[in-house]
């Protein structure tokens, strides 16, 4: 049989879809909530938020509760920048927020890069950022509906309880400062996780070093604070460094006598190597072996 | 008229080594099949047209628009990698919808592609078994129909036949060379010679990331004027013809095959060799049974290429 190659002219334009990372989220989100370790770490996460509405509502309604508080009323139900910050900044919350990192954040490039899948994402109208964008939604979404979302129901609930927007009134900057840190939180999570990821195929092996290197630096700083008094060695744990900068957003005292921006720093410059290495780790799939 | 895809001086280093060197090739609709023995530069090559690496020299287009940096380009290009990549733990059905999900269709548009390519590639009835328990045929066949889901007008298919048993190979060469004649562009690439020959006359040569040539395996044939062509003719007349053949000036050997009335003849100028075995044959009363060409499949094209004995 004898066939002509006939030509054809492509007068079509190329298509281009807003979010093309959408799918990587939503396939993820749903993946990780599959997971039967998962569900309950994040249903228990919200354990804090549950308790900071009730002291919003006993803080409205102290006649009511007259009988279990004594004297003054106590500091922890001033709803006020400091109680956000307590929120916001517990070592509960922080504790939570790691271990579903480690659960649903541990395996995300881990895992494609064990399957070698890093060809069919970008064998898909997909560039590296929609990849980055696609897994880190997943955990920033994650991250922010255990932080952004509860603060904000806070100042809800604080204004309707309280029938007036004397706490707005008062402190015109706390969504912001709620917004800056929760953005803050979610960056640091974020990378944090998927540094890790991208370090290994093994996504066990990043668990356990997702999970590990947050406590032991706690630990260290724990330790040797113990032998020399430096509050500079706070400077060595993650927690007290998110803690540094929740203090300072919320302009409450430092948990440190050391200033908030050498935590900032550290978290910063943790953040930017970790996005170098990330695209690195991205890129080195274009070496074919 | 131009063709729809373009390589210019592409060239592409990893380090110090040298993946390909100065690629510029035109390819237009249909199979044209990628040859070349493992570590050619065909997979490099492939990942290069998709844009998927960045050259470091030279670039590819597209009808015209450079690959580089246009993710779009995928929703008109499938792409079969040649190594295994599977989210082992989804179903068949799953992994396809799932990838094109990628391709922003809809769940019920991802659900209908992802069936009706399940039927083609012949994988519905384990379509609901997890990807783990496949067996190498099926999870090529499933990378395939991956790269065909979404219909796309171009096809970068890299070692599409790997693994298959002869029916399947049957199958998907049948299958690719269905798409082929809807006018699509498709590169194969292959480094099993009577693959490339069962899917196209149309072939690019690779070798060390150079292209050693690229057009029809005839006419590529026909270039290499410092080997000889080899053509077998069975006749009962085979003696007389080989005294008439030797005696002509561009004949360099005429000697018989496995038996007496089979001779092979190697001569610098088929078309005059064919023109006198005409003429003896309308003149001389020369009976000819047979006529064929060993040496004209690929795996003595790229012999001669590559510079085999």
């Amino acid at each position: 049989m004898i066939r002509e190659h006939g030509y054809t002219h492509w007068d079509g334009h190329l298509i281009s879809r807003p979010w093309p990372w959408w799918p990587i989220t939503r396939l993820n989100l749903k993946l990780a909530f599959k997971k039967k370790h998962f569900r309950p770490i994040y249903v228990l996460s919200f354990l804090p938020a549950f308790f900071f509405i009730v002291a919003i509502y006993i803080s409205e309604r102290m006649e009511d509760f007259r009988f279990m508080v004594r004297g003054s009323r106590p500091q922890f139900l001033e709803v006020n920048p400091n109680f956000f910050k307590n929120y916001l900044a517990s070592d509960f919350l922080l504790f939570m927020l790691i271990l579903i990192m480690v659960s649903a954040g541990a395996g995300l490039i881990a895992d494609d890069l064990r399957h070698n899948s890093l060809v069919l994402y970008f064998s898909r109208p997909l560039r590296k950022k929609d990849y980055l964008l696609g897994k880190i939604s997943v955990l920033a979404f994650f991250v922010l509906s255990l932080t952004l979302v509860p603060a904000f129901i806070f100042i809800i609930i604080k204004l309707l309880f309280a029938g007036s927007f004397d706490l707005l009134r008062s402190y015109p900057w706390l969504p912001l400062a709620i917004i800056a840190y929760s953005l803050f939180l979610t960056a640091f999570f974020c990378l944090y996780t998927t540094f890790f990821s991208s370090l290994s195929r093994n996504s066990r092996y990043v668990s356990v070093i997702v999970f590990a290197i947050y406590i032991f630096s706690d630990f260290l700083y724990g330790f040797l604070y113990g032998w020399f008094h430096r509050p500079y060695l706070s400077l060595l744990s993650l927690k007290v460094n998110l803690q540094q900068v929740a203090a300072f957003a919320f302009h409450q005292k430092p948990v440190q006598p050391i200033p908030w921006f050498w935590s900032f720093l550290i978290i910063v410059s943790f953040c930017s190597v970790a996005t170098i290495v990330i695209r690195q780790k991205i890129k080195a799939f274009e070496v074919i072996r | 008229m131009s063709p729809r895809l373009q390589t210019q001086h592409l060239s592409r280093w990893y380090g110090n080594i040298l993946g390909l060197s100065d690629v510029s090739l035109e390819v237009g609709p249909g199979i044209t099949g990628l040859l070349g023995p493992n570590g050619a530069g065909k997979t490099t090559l492939l990942k290069l047209i998709t844009g998927q690496i960045k050259p470091s020299l030279g670039r590819v287009t597209i009808d015209g628009q450079p690959v580089r940096g246009r993710a779009e380009h995928f929703f008109r290009i499938g792409y079969c990698p040649e190594t295994d990549a599977f989210f082992e733990g989804l179903t068949g059905w799953q992994f396809l919808n799932w990838m094109l999900r990628l391709l922003h269709f809809s769940d019920s548009e991802a659900a209908a592609a992802a069936e009706k390519m399940l039927h083609l590639v012949e994988l519905y009835d384990d379509r609901h078994r997890p990807i783990r328990s496949y067996s190498r045929g099926m999870r090529q066949r499933l990378k395939l129909a991956q790269a065909l889901a979404h219909n796309p007008e171009i096809l970068i298919l890299d070692e599409p036949l790997n693994g298959l048993d002869p029916l399947g190979k049957r199958k998907i060469i049948r299958l690719i060379r269905e798409y082929g004649r809807e006018g699509r562009l498709i590169i194969v690439s292959s480094h099993v010679l009577p693959e490339i020959e069962a899917l196209t006359r149309q072939i690019i040569l690779i070798h060390q990331g150079k292209i050693f040539a690229q057009g029809d395996i005839h006419e590529i044939r026909d270039l290499i004027e410092r080997h000889p062509h080899v053509v077998s003719v069975r006749t009962p007349d085979s003696r007389r013809l080989a005294a008439e053949l030797i005696q002509q000036p561009y004949v360099v050997k005429a000697y018989f095959g496995d038996d007496d009335q089979n001779l092979l003849v190697e001569t610098r100028n088929r078309d005059l060799f064919f023109q006198f075995l005409l003429e003896a044959a309308a003149v001389k009363g020369l009976r000819v049974e047979e006529i064929t060409s060993p040496d004209d499949n690929l795996q003595a094209v790229f012999d001669y290429l590559v510079g085999r004995p």
